[in-house]
Order: C-alpha cells, then structure tokens, then sequence
C-alpha cells in the first residue's frame, strides 16, 4: 500500500463519495472508509484533515450540507447537494472557449486571477473541442491588482452586508473609520473604487480601495440594504465622462507636445454637434480672439490648435508639464490654472522647505 | 512545480464531464483542451482510474477502456454518477463575466464582425449559466488613441504585418520608427503596443495615445517570441534616486507612479522614493504637481523645474496676469 494517498486523490474520492452517498456520510463513515483518510495517524489528525478538505471542497463551488442524525449531537452527516451541484446546460464553441481564455488572463489580482482560472477549468469541460487561440491573436486586455480590501468587500456586494474600514482621504488627509453600504465596486483609470452609501454622511460616496487602511470588516446581516436600481455608479466616482467637452486654444513651440497636436481638431465645430443653444454659446466664448494684440509674440514663433478636453484639471496638468513649450491662450479659466501650477513650480527651489506651504 | 491539490481536482472533475461527451478523446486533445502537458493528463488519468465510491472494489471505481488507453485514446466506461459539469461559485462568475465586459465594451468596436459576435456569444452564455451575479463589479478598460491609429494596430496586428510609427515619447521627442507588432496590451489605465523596434534593436512597450500616425508596411512581421512584459515600464536599479515629500493630494503618485517605498508623514503628508531614469519626465512630474510638492532631494531637481517653470511664465508675457483678462466686446 502506498505511503500517503496524493492530496488531489484523496479530495476526488470525498467528492465522488458524497454525491453517491444514498443518505449521508458520518465523520466516522468517511475516516473509516473514504480512501486516503486512513493515512491520519490519530482521531485529532484526521479531524483537522477532513475539515480542511471540507473548506477547500466548498471554496470550490461544491454545495456540502450537513445533515443532522436523529440520534445525540456527534451524529452529523454529509452529503453533496445534487440540485446545487450542476452548471445550468451550456455548450461552448472553441471559439468563444478561446475568448474565456483570455478572459482569463484578464485579472492581475491574484485571488480574482485564481476564480477566473477554476471557472475556465469548469467551463473547459463543457467546452466543444479543444482551444483555438488564433480568434483572439494579439490582444492582451489586462486589470491590475486590487488589493486586499478587494475580496471582503465584494463578498459584502454580493451579501448586501455593511462594512467598516479605516480610510485615508486624499483632500484632507485625514484617517477616519467608515461604515458603507456596498454596491458596487469599479475599475477606473488606473484606480479601483467602491461605490456605495456612507452611512454617517446618509449619502452616495466612492472610496478608492488603495487608500483604506487595514482590514475590511463585515459588521451586521446580509441582506441588510437594497443596491439602488439604476445606479450610475460611475457617476459617483466623479469620472470627466459626464463633463462638457470644451475647446482649448494652445500655442505650442514648432515640433514640440506632439502629444497635444494629434488630438487636435481641425474646426472647433467639431464637438459641438450634440449640444444645446446654451451650451453652443458658451463654447463659442472659450474660443481664442487671435486678433488680440498682446497674443502678437506668442503667435509669430507658434502654431496655434485647438484641443478638445473635459476636465480642466488633467488638461492644466499636462500643459504645465510642457513648460514654455506650450501656453494657454484660451480658454481663461484653464490658463488661470497652468499659471497656477507654474508659480508654484517656480518658487520650488526659492526656500528649503521646512514643512509649510511657499508664498 | 507543485500544482495545488484543488486546481488538480477541479481539472479532474472537469475530464470526467468532457470524456463523457466526447467518446474516445486522444491525450494530445485532453491536453490542449484543459492546457496542460500530456504527462500532466497521463497522471490524472492515472489518478481517476484508482478512485471511485468507498468499497473500490473495481466496479466502484471510475474507468476507462484499457485497450483504447494503449493507443493513447481515452474512453470513459464508468463515471461513478460524476458526469454533469460543476456550477460556478458566485466570485468566479463575477471574474469571468466582468472581464468579458470589459473587453466587450473597448475592444469590440476594434474587432471584425466575427470575432465581436463570439465575444458577446461568450458573455451571453456565461450570464445565462450563472444568473446576473456580476454586476458587482465594473471595469472600464482605457482605449485611448486616434482611431485611425488603433485601426493601423488592429490591422497589422490580425494580417501579421509590419508598421511604420510616428511616436513621441514621455519626454517630448518624437521620432519614427518601423517596428514588428507582438500584441496589444489593453489597462484599465492605458495601452501600450508590444513590438520589436528595429530601430532600438530591441523589444518597447509603445503607449498607444503616444502613437501619432501608423501606417500598416507591406512587410510581413518577424516572428518574435512573447516576454512577459509588465504592462508599465519599470527603472532600473542604476537610475537617479530621487526623494519626494508631497501633501496629501498628490497622493495619486504613490499609487501610479512604480516607486520604490512611500512613507507617511503627518497631516496627510507622505514621503515617496522612486528612481528616474529620464529627467524630463521627472520635470514634468514637478510642474505638474509643484503645488502638493513640500520638499524635493537632490536640491538640483527642484531648480531644474523652477527654471523650466520661470522659463515657461515669461513665455506667457502679458497672459501670466491674474483673473479674467478683458474680452474685446463683438
């Protein structure tokens, strides 16, 4: 008889013996006949054993109930649950098995990475014939790590559980305990977010999961909130997709900030076309006036475009970085903002700074 | 390497319900199905034959047609009641069906008719198989760049095809370029075009709202091999060590910027190392973020950005005046 039965062997054998099992299997039932649990050298060993293969038997999905005896308290059983058991009836295509692949490769999370990957091993057995990689050729879509507050807090979605955690606010810097109704977590340039009601505030709020602090702790029931029906949530996390696009008139030094010249525009008209008289007008007043005469200096070594933009921060960002490569001749509130970012750049090296904020 | 003992189960499980819908499946099938060696499928075959319901005399134990094994053909005889597939747990639907989103929503309008369809055939199943649980969880995947641009990529891409790039780099040069494409890595944050450049003689990572024109060569593509390139550029252990000190708003740099260790100061304040290979984007970091910027070290970084930002204001001349300026009237 072989030394110690393959962990994966030992597993199949649970498996296989609670789906057949014509009523339920006791803990003694199992250690005494199920192979591999024979290897536990003493009643403690086998214990830790079986619920150890008990948890991991679960965490993949299969639906172990514990059926209680007519007789005293240490007269449990198990049983797999045949109704919970099975996928709904589903045939894939190689062609979209290929698609789950990549599917697959999509996370780089690693516990969302690990779900991916068993759900394509579950889904390959439903699979048509074998994977055919050429559909998707060359396309690589990837997300990155979430986090550790990740895994708790999508449970608490799914469970409609309220939790707390401790967060560090970017505007303040201050580090408070939270507690939030979760509904929906979102990955957004760059940065991965929940969405939800704050209880203390009684309003929506959005926290972006890098910045909380420790654990992420489950407090109350499941089932404790509603998710709203038509929850924008993006719109809570305060993305540019629901700003105006305006145009930006900028006067860029020739050959440089290629980068600002490719999403240039050739006719301000251009993205104009859906909006409202209103809105037509105000457009029209952030245009440049190149007849201006104190734009003269600038407009003689220069090329003029126009760039369409929706945050006015971004945009600010990226033009103080170009430094007197580009500057801002329309319009005013955006140049109010690069001036802004460059007096402050200006002054970095005026003091050492002790800690305070410079003139 | 060590395979852990519930992937492997999963996997097993998994061969029982494809064997029993597919009668007589060659190991080199099994393999390419479940993405793993014939060695690895011979083991678990192996493993399946020796397990079966308690008792394990031989008609408890799954089984296969011995003579048909021989000639590498494996054929389910007895399943042990274990043939229907195992459903989805309710996380691994979300991954799956999320990801699926995803891609649907950037990459489809990029793909042919045909390959859009099997993208939304997959999502259409996979939420009829496991109920509408994943709606938990929304990626916006960012796919930014001139459609022509991403057009060119698409094409070079399915055609294996050489492309020729007008490229500007974080720095501000620009410069062209022909370049083999390898495959189009899509982020929640940008996308990048792994090529070989022939100009660099080397494998680049080219961001794809960086990328001012492509034009599709005639010129099939090299055949490249594929490295696992991380999504972002990395510095190099050799590069310039320069240490920040930021206010709390700023603390986006912490979280995009690769640095090397963050440390929290108080009042929201942190303290941030990282290691710059290119100047200039170390100066446009600055000017950018001068504002939350409490303290930079070596001291000659900070003077390059206050320069480049005092350069940049005389530029400005009469514009570098507070508030509104006076509007001629139409």
């Amino acid at each position: 008889m072989p030394a110690q039965t393959h962990p994966a062997e030992r597993l199949l054998n649970l498996v296989i013996a609670l789906v057949n099992t014509a009523g339920r299997l006791t803990k003694e039932q199992i250690r005494s006949t199920v192979a591999g649990y024979a290897d536990a050298p003493t009643r403690d060993a086998f214990e830790r054993m079986f619920e150890r293969d008990k948890d991991a038997l679960r965490e993949l999905g299969i639906p172990i109930l514990t059926v209680a005896g007519s007789g005293h308290s240490d007269d449990v059983g198990y049983r797999v649950d045949q109704e919970a058991y099975a996928l709904p009836a589903v045939e894939l295509t190689a062609g979209e098995l290929g698609v789950l692949s990549l599917a697959g490769q999509f996370w780089q999370d690693k516990s969302l990475r690990t779900d991916a990957q068993r759900a394509l091993t579950k889904l390959r057995a439903v699979g048509t014939a074998p994977v055919g990689t050429d559909l998707v050729a060359g396309l690589a879509p990837r997300v990155r790590a979430a986090g550790d507050a990740f895994g708790p807090l999508l449970d608490a979605v799914q469970a409609r559980q309220v939790v707390t955690f401790t967060y560090r606010a970017a505007s303040t810097g201050d580090v408070l305990d939270r507690t939030l109704e979760p509904w929906r977590l979102l990955a957004r340039g760059g940065g991965w977010y929940v969405v939800g009601r704050d209880r203390d505030r009684g309003a929506p709020r959005s926290f972006r999961l890098s910045r909380i602090e420790g654990r992420v702790r489950p407090v109350g029931e499941p089932g404790s909130f509603e998710i709203p029906a038509n929850l924008d949530a993006a719109a809570i996390v305060g993305g540019s997709s629901s700003e105006r696009v305006r145009l930006a008139t900028l006067a860029l030094r020739p050959e440089r900030a290629s980068a600002l010249r490719v999403r240039a525009v050739e006719d301000g008209a251009a993205v104009h076309h859906d909006d409202d008289d209103d809105d037509h007008a105000a457009d029209l007043a952030d245009l440049a006036d190149l007849a201006d005469p104190r734009l003269a200096p600038l407009l003689a070594h220069r090329d003029v475009v126009q760039v369409p933009f929706a945050g006015i921060g971004d945009l600010a960002d990226e033009v103080a970085g170009y430094a007197d490569a580009v500057v801002v001749l329309a319009p005013p509130d955006l140049r109010v903002a690069v001036l802004c970012r460059l007096r402050a750049a200006a002054a970095l090296d005026a003091a050492p700074a002790t800690g305070g904020s410079g003139g | 390497m060590a395979e852990r003992a519930t992937d492997r189960l999963l996997r097993m499980l998994g061969m029982i319900t494809y064997l029993d819908r597919h009668a007589g499946v060659p190991v080199e099938q099994l393999a390419e199905q479940f993405g793993v060696s014939t060695r690895q499928v011979v083991e678990d075959i192996d493993t399946l034959w020796v397990t079966g319901t308690p008792g394990y005399w031989p008609h408890d134990l799954i089984d296969f047609d011995a003579a048909s094994y021989d000639e590498g053909v494996v054929r389910l005889v007895e399943s042990r009641g274990m043939t229907r597939p195992l459903r989805l747990g309710t996380r691994e639907a979300v991954a799956l069906i999320a990801a699926l989103r995803a891609m649907r929503a950037a990459l489809a309008p990029g793909l042919d008719a045909g390959r859009a369809a099997v993208l939304t055939s997959a999502l259409d199943k996979l939420t009829a198989a496991t109920g509408e649980a994943a709606a938990a969880v929304d990626v916006r995947l960012a796919v930014e760049g001139a459609p022509a641009v991403i057009a060119a990529l698409g094409e070079a891409l399915s055609s294996a095809r050489r492309l020729r790039l007008r490229y500007v780099t974080a720095a501000d040069v620009a410069s062209v370029r022909d370049v083999d494409p390898i495959r189009l890595l899509t982020s929640d944050e940008h996308s990048y075009l792994q090529a070989w450049c022939y100009r660099a003689g080397d494998e680049r990572l080219f961001r794809v709202d960086r990328v001012l024109e492509a034009e599709v060569l005639d010129a099939p593509a090299a055949a490249h091999a594929v490295t696992a390139h991380a999504a972002t550029f990395a510095p190099g252990p050799d590069d310039e060590l320069v240490t920040l000190e930021l206010a709390s708003r700023a603390r986006w740099i912490a979280e995009q910027v690769p640095v090397e260790s963050v440390e929290n100061l108080p009042d929201g304040a942190f303290r941030v190392a990282l290691r710059v290979a290119d100047p200039a984007w170390l100066r446009h970091l600055l000017l950018q973020t001068a504002r939350e910027v409490l303290a930079v070290t070596p001291a000659r970084v900070a003077a390059d950005a206050a320069r480049a930002a005092r350069a940049a204001l005389a530029a400005y001349g009469e514009l570098a005046v507070d508030g509104e300026p006076a509007r001629p009237v139409a």
